[in-house]
C-alpha cells in the first residue's frame, strides 16, 4: 500500500480497522504532507479508543505501583488504627476485616474489580466509603480547575492572538517577556501574592474557604476566583506562547497569502482561516497540560485552605490511610483521561475544512 | 570547547552561572555559613521586621529568616537534582534502547511512558510518600519516575533521527555491531540534547520540589525548605505581608538562572528541544518560530491520527522541533526497525 492508496481509499467508506496498522512504507516527510487518518471513525469513537489504549495501562501501572509499595513496606494499618492497647488477636481480626490477610495479588485484583464498579473501599480510620469523601471533594477541584481553564483560555487566547498579529512589535515582545517571567514563578507564590493583594491589603475577597455552587453561586464565585486565577497564570502563559507561535507560523502559510490576495478582510483571514489551523497545536498543549493543572489545583487548595482532593490525599498520606490515597489517585487519573478524550474530540472537530472533506 | 567559550561570552550566561555558583556554595555550606542557628527559636522576637540582628526579620517562632533560607538551599537543590537524576537514569537509556532493541521493548516502553505522562505528579508524589514514608528521597523517586518520560521521548527522538542517517546505514552495511554503532555514532551525538533537556528539566523540577515542600511533602518539620518557609508565612500574612518575598525571590531567581542557561545551551549548540515541562518557548528569532510551529503542526497531525502510538509521538513532536526528526518519529518507526534488526 503506498501513501496515496492509504490516503485516497480511506474516505470512501471502506472498512478500516479501528486501530490502524502503522504506515510502513511512507517516504521521509510523508507524515507532514499527507496525514494518515483512520476515516470512518467518529471523533468520539477514536477518543474512546485512545482512552482504552492509554487509560488501561496508566491505571494498572499507577495503582499497581502504589499497591505494590504497600506490600513492600512493613506498615501495619490495623495496629495504627487500634492504638497501643490492641492485642494480637484484635490486630488479626482487624486485618481480616480490612482484607489484609489475603495474598497481595488477590487483594489487588479484588480492589481493582471493585474500583471499576465505582466502589473504592472504606477508609481505615473513619470507616466511611472512600467514594463518598472523594465525591464530596471533587467539585472543589473541578471548580477551581474550571475557573483556571476559562481564565487562561480567554486571557491566553486574546494575548496570544494579539502578540502574533503584532509579530516582532512592542506588544509582542512585552507579552513574550511576561510569559517568560510567569513560567519561573511557582504557582503557590502567585496564590500568596493574590491573597496579599486582595485579602490583606484591599480586603475584598476571602483568603480561603469554600461554599458549594448549589448553595450560593455568588459566594461560590468569591471563594473560587482567587484560587482559579492563581492556577491559571502558568497555564495561561503556556497557552499564550503556544498560540502566538503557531499563529505566527500559520500566518506565513500560502493559503493565508491566498486568502489575503483574494481580498478577504483581515478579520476573516485571521479568525476564519488562520486561527482554525493554528489552534490545533495549542489544544494539544492543553491536553498535555491537564495533569499539571490538576497537580496545581492540589497546591492551590493548600494555599486557599479548600477542602479538596489534595487535602484528603495529604491527610490520608499522614496517617497511612491507603484506601483513601488510592481512591484519590484513581479519581485524578480518571479526570486526566476524560480531559484528554475531550481535547482529542475537539481536535478532530477543529480539523481544517479541506481535510474533513477527504 | 567552542560551545562553552561562545556561551561564556553571553551576559545572561555569566549572570546565570554567578547565581548558580552562589546557590551551589549555599547548598554545600549554607548551614554553616548561616549567621544564626536556623532552628533556634526565640519567643521574645517573633514576627520581627528586618533589623541589624535579623537581616530578613524573624518568623512566627522567632527563627532568623536569613539563616533558614541559607540552610534550606541544600535540601531544595539536592531534591531537584535527585529528581532529574532519577528521571535521566530511567528515561535516557530506555529511549536509546527503544530504538535499538526490537519491537516488543519499544511497544512496552511507549505504553509505560504514555501511562506515566497521564499521572498528575503531585498527587502521585503524595501517594508515594503516604505509603513508603515521608522523606525527600521517596518524594524525589516518585517525581523522577514521572519526569522520566520526557527524557525518554527526547532521547528516543534524537536517536531515531540519527538511526536513519547515512553513516549509520554504512556502518550497518559494513557489519558493525549494534553496540559499536550506539557507542561510536549515536551516544555522543545524543548527549548534548540530553544535557540541554536536563538543564531545563532542573528548573521545572525545582518548581515541583518547592511545591511539594510547600505541601509538607519530603521534609521533616523543623528543618527549613524554601517551600516550607512560604507555607509557614501563609498564616501570618496579616502581620508580615512582605514575608513571602524573600523565599519566593530565591526560588524565582534560581529557576530563571537555570532557564537562562538552558536557553543559552540550546541557542549555541543549535539543538532544538522542548522543555520537559513546558513545550515551545516563544522566542524572537524567525527560524525558531518556524521550527516550533512545524513540529507543533506535526504533533497535531499525530494526535488526529488517533492511534496510541501516534499520540505518544505528539509530545515527542513538540519536543523535537526539527521537521525531519519529527517525521521520522511519527512515520518511519517500522522502517528504522527493519534496518537496525537486519544488521
Amino acid at each position: 500500500m503506498t501513501t496515496l492508496d492509504v490516503v485516497g481509499s480511506g474516505g470512501r467508506g471502506q472498512p478500516q480497522p479501528s486501530r490502524p496498522s502503522r504506515p510502513s512504507r511512507l517516504p521521509r516527510g510523508a507524515g507532514l504532507l499527507r496525514r494518515w487518518r483512520p476515516s470512518g471513525l467518529s471523533g468520539l469513537a477514536r477518543g474512546l479508543g485512545q482512552l482504552l489504549a492509554v487509560g488501561v495501562p496508566v491505571t494498572l501501572l499507577a495503582t499497581f505501583i502504589t499497591y505494590g509499595m504497600t506490600a513492600l513496606t512493613d506498615s501495619n494499618p490495623a495496629a495504627t488504627v487500634l492504638g497501643d492497647l490492641a492485642t494480637p488477636q484484635d490486630i488479626e481480626r482487624m486485618n481480616h476485616q480490612f482484607g489484609l490477610d489475603r495474598p497481595f495479588l488477590v487483594q489487588y485484583v479484588s480492589w481493582l474489580g471493585n474500583a471499576l464498579t465505582g466502589d473504592l473501599g472504606y477508609s481505615y480510620f473513619t470507616t466511611l466509603p472512600v467514594r463518598d469523601s472523594v465525591a464530596q471533594a471533587l467539585p472543589v477541584d473541578l471548580s477551581i480547575t474550571l475557573v483556571a481553564a476559562v481564565v487562561a483560555i480567554l486571557v491566553g487566547g486574546v494575548t496570544g492572538i494579539a502578540a502574533a498579529l503584532n509579530n516582532g512589535g512592542r506588544l509582542d515582545r512585552a507579552v513574550t517577556a511576561v510569559c517568560a517571567v510567569a513560567s519561573t514563578i511557582p504557582p503557590f507564590v502567585v496564590g500568596i501574592g493574590l491573597i496579599i493583594l486582595f485579602a490583606v491589603t484591599v480586603p475584598v475577597l476571602p483568603s480561603g474557604g469554600y461554599v458549594p455552587i448549589s448553595e450560593d453561586p455568588g459566594r461560590w464565585l468569591k471563594f473560587v476566583i482567587l484560587p482559579g486565577v492563581a492556577l491559571s497564570v502558568e497555564f495561561g502563559a503556556e497557552l499564550t506562547r503556544q498560540i502566538r507561535t503557531s499563529l505566527v507560523g500559520t500566518l506565513r502559510e500560502n493559503f493565508v497569502t491566498g486568502a489575503t490576495v483574494r481580498g478577504l478582510s483581515v478579520r476573516r483571514v485571521v479568525f476564519g482561516h488562520a486561527l482554525r489551523n493554528a489552534v490545533g497545536p495549542a489544544l494539544t498543549v492543553v491536553g498535555l497540560y491537564v495533569p499539571r493543572l490538576i497537580g496545581g489545583a492540589v497546591v492551590a487548595e493548600a494555599v486557599f485552605n479548600l477542602p479538596g482532593l489534595g487535602q484528603q490525599a495529604l491527610q490520608a498520606a499522614e496517617r497511612g490511610d491507603i484506601p483513601v490515597i488510592q481512591g484519590v489517585l484513581v479519581t485524578s487519573i480518571a479526570l486526566v483521561l476524560v480531559c484528554n478524550v475531550a481535547v482529542n474530540v475537539a481536535l478532530v472537530r477543529l480539523r481544517p475544512a479541506a481535510e474533513r472533506r477527504s | 570547547m567552542s560551545v562553552l567559550r561562545r556561551m561564556i561570552r553571553l551576559r545572561s550566561v555569566r549572570l546565570a552561572l554567578l547565581v548558580l555558583a552562589v546557590v551551589a556554595v549555599l547548598a554545600v555550606a549554607g548551614g554553616s555559613l548561616a549567621p544564626q542557628d536556623p532552628i533556634a527559636q526565640d519567643p521574645k522576637a517573633i514576627l520581627q521586621n528586618p533589623s541589624g540582628a535579623h537581616w530578613l526579620g524573624t518568623d512566627y517562632l522567632g527563627r532568623d529568616v536569613l539563616s533558614r533560607l541559607m540552610d534550606a538551599t541544600g535540601r531544595s537543590v539536592v531534591g531537584a537534582a535527585e529528581a532529574v537524576g532519577v528521571g535521566l537514569l530511567l528515561g535516557a537509556p530506555a529511549g536509546l534502547a527503544s530504538v535499538v532493541f526490537g519491537r516488543a521493548f519499544e511497544w512496552l516502553a511507549l505504553r509505560i511512558s504514555d501511562a506515566l505522562l497521564t499521572l498528575p505528579y503531585i498527587i502521585f508524589a503524595i501517594a508515594v510518600t503516604g505509603i513508603i514514608g515521608n522523606g525527600i528521597h521517596q518524594a524525589m523517586l516518585a517525581i523522577g519516575l514521572v519526569l522520566a518520560p520526557n527524557y525518554f521521548r527526547i532521547t528516543r527522538a534524537a536517536t531515531l533521527g540519527l538511526a536513519s542517517s547515512q553513516y549509520v546505514e554504512i556502518a550497518e552495511l559494513v557489519g558493525a555491531s549494534r553496540w559499536w554503532i550506539l557507542r561510536t555514532h549515536i551516544w555522543n551525538k545524543v548527549l548534548p540534547t540530553i544535557v540541554v533537556t536536563a538543564a531545563s528539566g532542573a528548573a521545572a523540577s525545582l518548581l515541583v520540589v518547592s511545591s511539594l515542600s510547600f505541601l509538607g511533602i519530603g521534609t521533616k518539620p523543623p528543618a527549613p525548605t524554601w517551600g516550607g518557609m512560604l507555607s509557614s508565612d501563609l498564616n501570618y500574612l496579616a502581620q508580615r505581608p512582605w514575608a513571602p518575598l524573600a523565599p519566593s525571590l530565591v526560588i524565582i531567581i534560581t529557576v530563571a538562572a537555570l532557564n537562562a542557561l538552558a536557553d543559552a545551551l540550546r541557542d549555541t549548540t543549535g539543538i532544538v528541544t522542548g522543555d520537559p515541562g513546558r513545550s515551545g518557548r516563544a522566542r524572537g528569532s524567525d527560524s525558531a518560530d518556524t521550527a516550533e510551529t512545524s513540529s507543533a503542526a506535526t504533533a497535531n497531525s499525530a494526535v488526529t491520527a488517533g492511534s496510541a502510538v501516534a499520540t505518544s509521538s505528539a509530545a515527542t513532536a513538540t519536543a523535537t522541533g526539527s521537521v525531519e526528526t519529527t517525521t521520522a518519529a511519527t512515520s518511519s518507526i517500522p522502517r528504522q526497525k527493519r534496518e537496525v534488526s537486519d544488521v
